[in-house]
């Protein structure tokens, strides 16, 4: 298939060339398949095979783009494409700047992230993990919701500036357990996030469910107080906040549009705490990395925060051009951020549970509804969700209803930090829009931070 | 093509399927382009077909979906198969409420078709709105045209057979400031309904025109404004921001899937249960909604929705009571039976799938509110002691029972005594959501009525992005939380 979809590619690129079009082409395939429960059900099983062309004509300054859903005996309706995108940019407007249209200078293949056992993993196998992950956990009010998703990925280039292609291939599966009371209303989660058929693991799930629905069966959910807390996030809590800080902190086009709370002032100074190591690692398959971008650059490790010191923007290739910054290889579908770990030796919730504490902790696993109050201060609001713990300093435990959490990323990650995890968590951040494209983050599987708000306690679920 | 699709329906149906459907695109198009600070960033056009298969058996659905339509056979069976193997897990087998079947079509209302328009008009619009917005204090600068072009051929296993072909426009503009501390503001337009069509006719020069100057003028009064307040008084909520209150607030809240639990893995749920139905004061008396789907030229409104049921005007609020949820034939049948009583009589019309390979799921029509008997918005100003105007969606959050919620919004004006003060920055409100439409003390009247349009409200898994309306009067709200 590789060899047809290159080859593909390579005949689009000749009939580019033989009507003088300049042009780029980007092909996604996906393989989707998603097991859906609700109300310990399955409340939709789907799969989907679509493949994305994308057609990108440069004339000059001038660009303009034509998409379809096709497949790969339709090389006539593809050639189309072509036309109809060489029609396009002649009456597009110059843009202000040059456009860089990329030389490959050697063609890149990497199906490192594909695991064929992952791919080829059948509707039996997905429902018997599930069955598995909650065995004896369901009762007539407990009902269990979540998904798993799963499937291949394949990416390839080509434009008319050389004959070289690029090729990433990755399989993935992103796996997200709720189990929720019918009358009552309170939820748990437990997730996990595979590259490759031995990443999936249901007996860690079904650990992760037990300990929680014991807290939740047993204790009733209390309002607690407004006021400031000693929070600790969980992972997927923190992966979602460094996604948001991915938008509004270290893109340098976000940064030049006024939607950034870090000023270019700010490299190689100290913006967060100097727990705070962060690094778009490329190397990571956890993160179903892009080891090349999508202009041929290879990607390794690349620092962003060094001891909470900003180290540097992240640069994709229009917005390099646009701005004459320098690219930094970050003209991708998605980076592969990881939040190196700390020294607080906690690596499950029952362990964090069990801590000897001197004073309350919030625990946070999860923040829903995420949204940027003011970008400028990097302020942004959500609540929590999904099995949150009020950790009493004498070692008892009370099961909060929801609260509201509304800080700056500065905050969260300044100096407040009182310590990060030694372990580490991949939270897969996979949405569902649009063309497939998983995506993970690596953070500590949790992270403390003293004296945070809480502006809104819920009275309920 | 339809008739091979209806041979594979019947083949499926004797295989044992309870119910079969079948939605065949057979071309869907969509034009997007946005200009920013003078550049023409994207100018992309988007062209797909395929046909997406749901299949009923033994009470669990199988759905498959594909752009290659060379074996539609192997499409069905994979359906099929997809179900059967989810029938191995079903605690309340899904039933469909009775339909009437229908051969019917449905052709959103345009005149002037924007597929027909040249790439060079549309860019030209832009531009010229583009050098009006470019003005002192201006740091930013977007227009944004997206179009969009669907025919959806359905058919299904109990005789019916629609098709629909909608045509969509949503253009907006955007100004961006900065103010003395370096921070960014924002304050955009996008037209509310006009007339009875929605072709390119709406992307109007001078109506944008004079929003631009506006908006601009409006920015530079935020930019050079106070940071709002920290207090509690009442709100008076516009249609830029009203919509998307009701939208979040009583359309998610009363998506009866929702309610049912079947998108807690994701979305979340709703603080409503079966039992409110004809008894939970949603809301102070001068609060009824509706979903109305026959609300004239509006995306949400499609003749038809993908379990073929057609449009309908259902009351979901009465006089601040609850009486009605925005529902599909499934979980209507579901709700009644966990109820063990008529809540719902038939499916409200509601169901719908973004694309071919996305399955139909409960979806807002209108989420519309009643126009009140409080006059125009000046009336409205008048009678307040204090309070605050408030437009402009630029964030917002909402709980996962859709319980509580924090909205920030681009412009705030200060209400004294009756009368507008001055300009505040960074506004925002928050509120419980049964205290809060309880505490709707002003509706205005019909002169003050927009019927808005939604081009992104996200839902689902797989995520299903869905066009909709609401038709939205002025509200004021007392006593609530401002400038946290």
């Amino acid at each position: 298939m590789k060899d047809k979809i290159l080859q593909t590619l390579r005949d689009l690129r000749a009939y580019a060339l033989s009507k003088n079009v300049e042009a780029e082409f980007f092909y996604h395939e996906e393989d989707s398949y998603l097991m859906r429960f609700a109300n310990s059900s399955i409340s939709l099983n789907t799969n989907e095979h679509l493949i994305r062309l994308d057609i990108t004509a440069y004339d000059g300054r001038k660009r303009a783009s034509y998409s379809l859903i096709t497949d790969l005996q339709k090389l006539e309706e593809m050639k189309q494409g072509v036309d109809i995108a060489a029609e396009m940019v002649k009456h597009a407007m110059p843009l202000s700047y040059q456009p860089t249209v990329p030389t490959f200078a050697e063609s890149f293949a990497d199906e490192s992230g594909f695991d064929s056992t992952l791919a080829t993993i059948s509707n039996e196998e997905r429902l018997a993990y599930f069955n598995e992950a909650v065995k004896g956990l369901e009762t007539n009010d407990i009902k269990l919701s979540g998904i798993f998703s799963c499937g291949v990925n394949v990416v390839a280039q080509i434009n008319t500036h050389s004959e070289h292609t690029q090729y990433f291939k990755t399989s993935d599966a992103q796996i997200s357990i709720v189990l929720s009371h019918s009358t009552l209303k309170w939820e748990v989660i437990a997730e996990q996030s595979a590259q490759k058929k031995a990443d999936l693991n249901p007996s860690v799930l079904h650990g992760d469910l037990s300990f929680l629905l014991d807290r939740y069966q047993h204790d009733a959910p209390q309002q607690i107080p407004l006021g400031k807390y000693n929070i600790v996030f969980g992972p997927a809590a923190s992966g979602d906040l460094l996604s948001m800080m991915n938008w509004i902190g270290f893109s340098g086009g976000s940064m030049k549009r006024g939607f950034s709370f870090i000023s270019e002032e700010q490299v190689g100074t100290k913006v967060f705490s100097d727990k705070f190591n962060l690094t778009d690692d490329a190397t990571n398959l956890d993160t179903f990395p892009f080891q090349r971008d999508l202009t041929g650059m290879k990607r390794t490790k690349f620092p962003v925060f060094e001891n909470g010191v900003f180290k540097s923007f992240t640069w994709d290739q229009d917005d390099a051009d646009e701005f004459e910054a320098k690219p930094t290889g970050h003209t991708v579908m998605h980076k592969s951020l990881v939040l190196s770990g700390g020294d607080k030796n906690v690596s499950t919730l029952e362990e964090l549970v069990n801590m000897p504490r001197e004073n309350d902790i919030l625990y946070i696993p999860f923040l829903h509804y995420m949204n940027i109050v003011n970008p400028s201060k990097g302020l942004v609001t959500a609540s929590s969700r999904f099995g949150a713990l009020l950790l009493k300093k004498d070692g008892s435990v009370v099961v909060p209803y929801n609260v509201r959490v509304t800080q700056s990323l500065l905050d969260i990650f300044g100096d407040k930090v009182a310590w990060m995890s030694k372990s580490q968590t991949i939270n897969n951040t996979s949405q569902s829009y649009g063309a497939r494209n998983p995506t993970a983050v690596i953070v500590p599987t949790f992270i403390k931070v003293d004296d945070l708000e809480i502006s809104h306690s819920n009275s309920s679920y | 093509m339809q008739k091979q699709l209806q041979e594979q329906i019947d083949r499926l149906k004797k295989a044992g399927a309870t119910y079969v459907d079948a939605r065949w695109y057979p071309v869907e198009e969509s034009n997007y382009l946005m200009m920013w600070n003078g550049n023409l960033k994207s100018a992309t056009s988007s062209r797909e077909s395929g046909v997406g298969i749901r299949a009923l058996y033994k009470g669990a659905w199988g759905f498959s979906a594909s752009s290659d339509v060379s074996n539609v056979g192997a499409l069905f069976d994979k359906a099929f198969d997809n179900a059967r193997v989810a029938a191995e897990r079903v605690t309340f087998p899904v039933r469909l409420a009775e339909k009437e079947s229908v051969r019917a079509s449905f052709i959103s209302p345009n005149r002037i078709d924007p597929f027909a328009v040249e790439l060079a008009d549309k860019i030209a619009f832009l531009k010229k709105l583009d050098e009006k917005m470019d003005q002192p204090g201006i740091a930013q600068r977007v227009g944004e045209l997206i179009f969009m072009r669907k025919q959806i051929i359905y058919i299904d296993s109990e005789g019916s057979e629609i098709e629909k072909n909608i045509i969509e426009v949503f253009p907006s503009i955007q100004v961006m400031g900065v103010d003395a501390k370096g921070e960014t503001h924002s304050r955009k337009f996008s037209p509310s309904r006009m007339g009875d069509t929605r072709g390119w006719e709406t992307v109007n020069l001078q109506m944008f025109t004079e929003n631009a100057e506006r908006i601009v003028r409006e920015m530079n009064e935020v930019v050079a404004a106070e940071e709002c307040p920290k207090e509690d008084l009442s709100v008076i909520l516009l249609p830029g921001i009203m919509y998307l209150q009701t939208h979040e607030t009583i359309g998610h809240a009363l998506e009866l899937d929702r309610i049912l639990g079947y998108e807690l893995g994701f979305a979340g749920g709703s603080f409503v249960t079966l039992n409110d139905f004809g008894s939970l004061r949603y809301g102070s008396p001068k609060l009824t909604a509706r979903a109305d789907a026959t609300l004239p030229n509006s995306p949400g409104s499609f003749g038809y929705d993908d379990d073929g049921v057609a449009a309908q005007d259902n009351l979901l609020i009465d006089k601040g009571i609850l009486v009605g949820a925005i529902t599909g034939r499934q979980m209507v049948e579901e709700a009644n039976a966990r109820a063990r009583k008529q809540i719902f009589n038939g499916s409200g019309g509601a169901n719908r799938a973004t694309a071919f390979y996305r399955v139909p799921i409960e979806r807002m029509t209108n989420i519309n509110i009643d126009p009140g008997n409080d006059g125009s918005l000046d009336d409205i100003v008048k009678n307040t002691e204090k309070g605050i105007i408030l437009d402009g969606d630029k964030s917002w959050s909402i709980g996962s029972n859709r319980e509580q919620f924090h909205f920030a919004t681009d412009i705030g004006w200060l209400v004294d005594d009756g009368k507008v003060t001055r300009v505040v920055k960074n506004s925002t409100y928050k509120g419980e959501t049964v205290k809060f439409y309880n505490s709707l003390s002003a509706v205005g009247d019909k002169s003050t009525w927009e019927v808005r349009y939604v081009d992104n409200c996200g839902k689902g898994q797989p995520n299903q992005i869905m066009q909709l309306g609401h038709g939205i009067p002025v509200c004021r709200f007392d006593n609530v939380r401002i400038g946290e």
